[in-house]
């Protein structure tokens, strides 16, 4: 961390709502790591980025890569919605509630690619991937082996 | 841990609704919100000076202070939807002298976002859910859960459970059946189970009649204390016992579960404080913004364990009246719920247990009610519960 500026951050996002609570896991986008904070004292992983540590009321809370690695949680297709680019409601869009394999329960909300619509399943693992959206890039989730 | 000293004491005493609507509609969410305010006042016999509390979803309190010519008001404030938050203020201002009598208002009104006739209508520009003005535009990803939500735990019902559509449609079918005998509901055309099944899909696995209907319209009641209620015109309408419920994991991707979430919270409070359980009631109204609350909630009440709401709602199924009727006896949402009298987030609910119990809901009328059961909300942050009581 640290490359890409505050300027920078905000002007390759600039329709995103960054704040000094999440900057770090927008910052992560651009470099194409998916960083998460998790508490330096407890160990405790949460999302979406808050400063204080929801498990020990700790303040040293620090943003930290995550493997990637996961398996589809919650599961719905999507038949309509505002348009974003490279959404296609017709085929229709996946959208995956992943639960990261960091702690249970530690979830982001994501799509799934390079997956036929039939093969996409509850409880299938995956692993992280980007996409470009809006200019910048997008993280998203293709599948694994087990 | 679960104290309920305002048990009975504050009552329902006026309501005044303006209807529902999705189709054009020239009117102001103020203009529907006072004409619900006015007729609430009046049908408790009340006028201006009466009313000295204000509490309400949409406009702010201040404007319909203004709007009705209060001269003397002693409490106010705009509380979230669903309806229980403000009903929590509202009695609990009058239980602690805050105020004597409360007005609670509640209007919806159509975002150009999720109505073509609103689309249509230039007065409507820049409008956002409810009718307030729409927050500044950001970039649009369509992963990120709202009221997707549902939806998303519904997958994970199916994949829990691997029940059959028709769980959800009967509690579609049911709403349906309750709004063609209302006047006041916004869809009066009855459904079959062929329809349900063949709706278009929208959110999958939920489709087009799995979901409330986005409608203009205005809800109102008068609030005072038990003991005032006694002269007043109506059967008074006591409330037994309210809460609100919510986990620390409530957002919508994060809740721990379908067996841990805000309804588990509000029924365990519930539970405690009320001497009203589900045996005893005549009349239920569990939250139907979407219908896998509905079976969130009819399994999580405890009608029966999870993931048999399908089993329960085919035993309890009213096949020549097309509704659910469970043990022969007790039926749910008279008045066709959010699902088809509108998207009122709660407030009809509560205006047909009114209705109910003080034995005015004409051809829906569930004979001699006396105790009704409402667990407004989903699962996430807005989850709650409400036994409102007559003599």
């Amino acid at each position: 961390m640290g490359a890409i500026t505050d300027q920078e951050l905000l002007a390759r996002l600039p329709d995103t709502l960054i704040d000094h609570d999440n900057k770090e896991f927008y910052r992560g986008w651009l470099e194409r790591r998916l960083v998460l904070n998790r508490c330096a004292d407890c160990g405790f992983w949460h999302h979406a980025p808050r400063a204080w540590c929801p498990q020990c009321w700790s303040h040293n809370v620090v943003p930290t890569e995550v493997s990637g690695r996961g398996t589809v949680h919650l599961l719905i297709f999507l038949h309509q919605g505002p348009p974003a680019p490279g959404v296609d409601y017709s085929t229709p869009h996946p959208v995956a509630t992943i639960e990261l394999a960091e702690q249970e329960g530690l979830r982001i909300q994501s799509t799934i690619v390079n997956c036929a619509r039939d093969d996409m399943r509850i409880g299938m693992p995956v692993k992280l991937t980007w996409v470009e959206r809006y200019g910048a890039p997008y993280p998203v989730f293709e599948p694994a082996e087990a | 841990m679960f104290r309920n000293p305002i048990k009975d004491k504050i009552a329902f005493v006026g309501v005044g609704s303006t209807g529902f609507f999705r189709d054009a509609n020239a009117r102001t969410r103020n203009d529907m919100a006072i004409e619900a305010s006015i007729k609430a006042i009046r049908d408790a016999g009340l006028g201006q000076a009466d009313i000295d509390g204000v509490v309400g979803t949409a406009p702010a309190a201040r404007e319909i202070v203004e709007a009705l010519g209060l001269p003397k008001v002693t409490h106010f404030s705009n509380q979230p939807m669903p309806l229980v938050f403000g009903v929590v203020d509202a009695m609990n201002a009058v239980f602690s002298g805050a105020a004597e009598t409360v007005l609670m208002y509640h209007a919806l009104y159509r975002a150009p976002a999720i109505s073509r006739s609103a689309a249509n209508d230039p007065f409507r520009r820049g409008l956002g859910f409810g009718g307030s003005p729409a927050p500044a535009p950001t970039r649009h990803d369509p992963e990120v859960l709202g009221a997707e939500g549902y939806a998303a735990w519904m997958s994970r019902y199916f994949h829990e459970f691997n029940a059959p559509r028709e769980v959800l449609g009967m509690i579609a079918v049911n709403e349906r059946s309750g709004a063609v005998k209302n006047p006041l509901a916004a869809m009066r055309e009855p459904i079959t189970m062929d329809d349900y099944l063949s709706a278009r899909m929208v959110r999958e696995p939920l489709c087009l009649l799995d979901m409330d209907v986005p409608v203009d319209g205005a809800d109102a009641f008068v609030i005072t204390t038990a003991e005032r209620a006694k002269d007043m015109p109506h059967k008074p309408v006591l409330i037994h016992a309210a809460t609100n419920g919510i986990t620390a994991r409530n957002k919508e991707e994060n809740l721990d579960g379908l067996r841990h979430h805000g309804q588990h919270v509000v029924l365990e409070a519930l539970r405690a404080k009320s001497d009203i359980w589900i045996p005893d009631i005549d009349v239920y109204f569990p939250y139907d913004g979407f219908t896998p609350i509905t079976l969130q909630w009819i399994e999580n009440t405890g009608w029966c364990k999870p993931g048999e709401g399908y089993d329960f709602l085919k035993d309890n199924w009213d096949e020549a009246n097309q509704r659910i009727m469970i043990d022969g006896r007790i039926p749910m949402n008279t008045h066709g719920g959010n699902h088809s009298e509108g998207g009122t987030q709660g407030s009809g609910h509560i205006r047909e247990a009114i209705t109910q119990l003080r034995g005015d809901a004409g051809e829906r009328q569930v004979a001699g009610a006396k105790n009704a059961f409402l667990t407004p909300g989903g699962m996430f942050f807005n989850a709650q519960g409400l036994v409102l009581r007559t003599d």
